[in-house]
């Protein structure tokens, strides 16, 4: 019973760097209608500035951190006015646009591979004692990371109910055709997307970081397929979906990690995405008619 | 001199086992649109598989550990790599080609793949995890016992032959009524299957045919190299063979194959010789990545079909001097709206 609720305790954790990757790699779905596939590497990159202004400017990972997400934010807007926009003008398909990401994904990831080497690094945050909370064991630093996705989701409903742009962003992927008839400036409405959703990969990436101590050029794009499974579950393009889904898929790798080989950990995530693909491919909480 | 030689031929093998892997993948997406992110699974399915058949019974108590061994001649373990392969893509395509998008299916080729290399990887028993297998004996070099630089040009000639007999068959694909449909497919599904054809089930054989040929290749990286390890198909090793094909000019055969020349050998190879920074080995290969990545999305912005973009069909080069189809060899399955509507 105890391992049970030890191991929800740790999924709780790594649900919480899922929600944070997964809603705002379905932000941009919904908007854009095309799956990024460098969505991990800007991730990884978030890792990489954090450990650069580390060295080169004193900061620590949490002071670091605000920097950190607005130039992954800037990096992704960059990525979609040099590669994807004349793609998206030009009315490509949307696989096209899946295919160029790859590119980016190879360069983003050799890029820090040649930069850095393969060697894994590490954010220097001090010892960490663990703390008894009920039946759960948490240390301040994933609290810390509960507490950074707790904000970030809630910050992240604001701006779905309550601004312009929220409402924007929800009106494009329910009828894009709609949205672009009543007048929804696109150009701005995607700089910004694409800024909102790499900037939150480059916060789950630090918070990634800083829950497994260590990295390498690849960590980001080995746990896309994670994400990919949480918000598949949640049903590809719906935010709130895709918190639920990270939910899922957090507590579900971590218990089974538990009771099996923990190797198979990812395994378990990606045999379940496969599964809901088969099954339910909408998601399974789609609701009647555009969710 | 002769190891310039023996150098061209060891580059041109691997021409050969790329481009037979590369037009495997040509048949799934550049004939029907089959959004495959799993080709190196094949691969790996038919290195495994040759590997286990050729190889002897495992000697209790030496550094490697795995299942059968059943010391098996060449073109068993090639046949059977093929045949395995296919069996593995039919029932996965089976289920998955039916109901999934091309995303949907691109997300699920991937994972699948992912899945197999942690199993390869912590299944010890089975094909030596981790470490891999090796000592996979070299065809047909014991009863021909050829030195060392002859049996290179043998190889090579093998590989040549196969190379040819795969791509007499995509040609033949290309010009029968089974290709053309398949292109259709491609084009516009809602039409094919209005005339009455099973669209799932010509994806389904597009797809398996595919597989076949990247087991086989698989089979001959093993043959050639003597071993296989999972850190040889990790998600990287697809994208490079998308790359390969996109680059080439997908949708035509010989696209493919210049594609695999370029990519994978001209490229990894020649860069070979630069001198390698001491604190940094990885330098060099990594920007080659780089420079890939960069080739990949400047191929689509300004050459979309690739350096050798693909032959319309006579009828319509009859009828249309000059007009070109539909330029994108892709299925359009963007109506503008958001999925499952």
């Amino acid at each position: 019973m105890s391992i049970l609720l030890l191991s929800v305790g740790f999924g709780l954790i790594t649900a919480s760097v899922i929600a944070i990757a997964g809603v705002g790699l379905s932000l941009q779905f919904g908007v854009t209608n095309f799956v990024n596939f460098a969505y991990g590497d800007f991730m990884t990159l978030g890792m990489y500035l954090t450990l650069v202004l580390g060295t080169a400017f004193g900061l620590s990972v949490y002071a670091a951190l605000p920097l950190v997400v607005v130039l992954t934010g800037l990096a992704g807007v960059l990525m979609n006015r040099l590669a994807l926009d004349s793609f998206v003008r030009r009315g490509a398909n949307p696989i096209i646009l899946l295919i160029t990401t790859i590119g980016v994904s190879l360069i983003i990831q050799s890029g820090l591979l040649a930069i850095w080497g393969a060697q894994f690094q590490k954010f220097s945050l001090g010892p960490s004692q663990p703390l008894h909370l009920g039946p759960f064991i948490f240390t301040p630093r994933q609290l810390t990371v509960l507490g950074l996705a707790v904000v970030a989701m809630l910050a992240i409903h604001v701006l779905l109910r309550y601004t312009r742009l929220g409402k924007a962003m929800r009106a494009m992927s329910d009828r894009r055709t709609l949205a672009r008839v009543v007048g929804i400036n696109t150009t701005w409405l995607t700089d910004w997307t694409w800024f909102i959703s790499t900037a939150m990969a480059g916060l789950a990436g630090v918070v990634l970081a800083i829950n497994t101590a260590s990295f390498t050029p690849s960590t980001g794009f080995g746990f896309l397929l994670v994400i990919f499974a949480a918000v598949i579950v949640g049903g590809i393009g719906k935010p709130y979906g895709a918190m639920l889904g990270a939910l899922i898929i957090g507590v579900i790798t971590s218990v089974a990690a538990s009771y099996m080989d923990s190797a198979y950990k990812d395994a378990i995530a990606f045999g379940f995405l496969i599964l809901v693909l088969l099954v339910r491919p909408q998601g399974i909480f789609a609701s009647r008619g555009r969710g | 001199m002769a190891a310039l030689s023996y150098y061209v031929s060891v580059l041109a093998i691997f021409a050969c086992i790329y481009s037979i892997i590369t037009l495997g993948l040509n048949v799934q997406w550049g004939f029907a649109g089959i959004l495959n992110f799993g080709v190196y699974a094949f691969v790996a399915i038919g290195a495994y598989t040759y590997a286990l058949l050729t190889l002897g019974k495992p000697i209790p108590g030496a550094s490697q550990t795995y299942i059968l061994g059943l010391h098996l001649p060449f073109l068993v373990g090639l046949l059977a790599a093929g045949a395995v392969g296919g069996a593995v893509a039919w029932a996965l395509g089976a289920v998955a080609l039916r109901r999934l998008r091309s995303d949907y299916l691109a997300i699920t080729t991937i994972a699948f793949s992912q899945i197999l290399w942690l199993i390869a990887g912590n299944e010890t028993w089975l094909a030596n995890g981790w470490d891999g297998v090796s000592g996979i004996p070299q065809p047909f070099n014991g009863l021909l016992k050829l030195s060392f630089n002859d049996y290179n040009f043998f190889f090579l000639a093998l590989s040549l032959v196969l190379l040819a007999l795969v791509v007499w068959l995509a040609q033949v694909m290309l010009r029968t009524p089974f290709g053309r449909i398949l292109r259709g497919v491609r084009e516009d599904e809602v039409v094919v299957e209005s005339f009455g054809r099973n669209v799932s089930s010509l994806k389904l054989r597009a797809f398996v045919i595919g597989a076949v040929l990247a087991s086989v290749g698989g089979a001959m990286l093993a043959a050639y190299v003597g071993a296989f390890n999972p850190s040889a198909f990790l998600a990287g090793e697809t994208f490079f063979v998308w790359a390969a094909l996109l680059i080439g000019g997908s949708g035509n055969n010989w696209g493919a194959i210049l594609g695999a020349v370029l990519v994978p050998v001209v490229f990894t190879e020649g860069t070979r010789f630069l001198p390698n920074i001491p604190s940094n080995p990885q330098l060099i290969e990594a920007f080659r990545y780089v420079i890939i990545g960069l080739l990949l999305i400047l191929t689509l912005k300004f050459r979309s079909q690739g350096i050798l973009p693909e032959r319309p069909d006579r009828f319509e080069r009859g009828a249309k001097r000059g007009a070109r189809p539909s330029s994108t060899p892709i299925p359009s399955d963007d109506a503008g709206e958001p999925p499952h509507a």
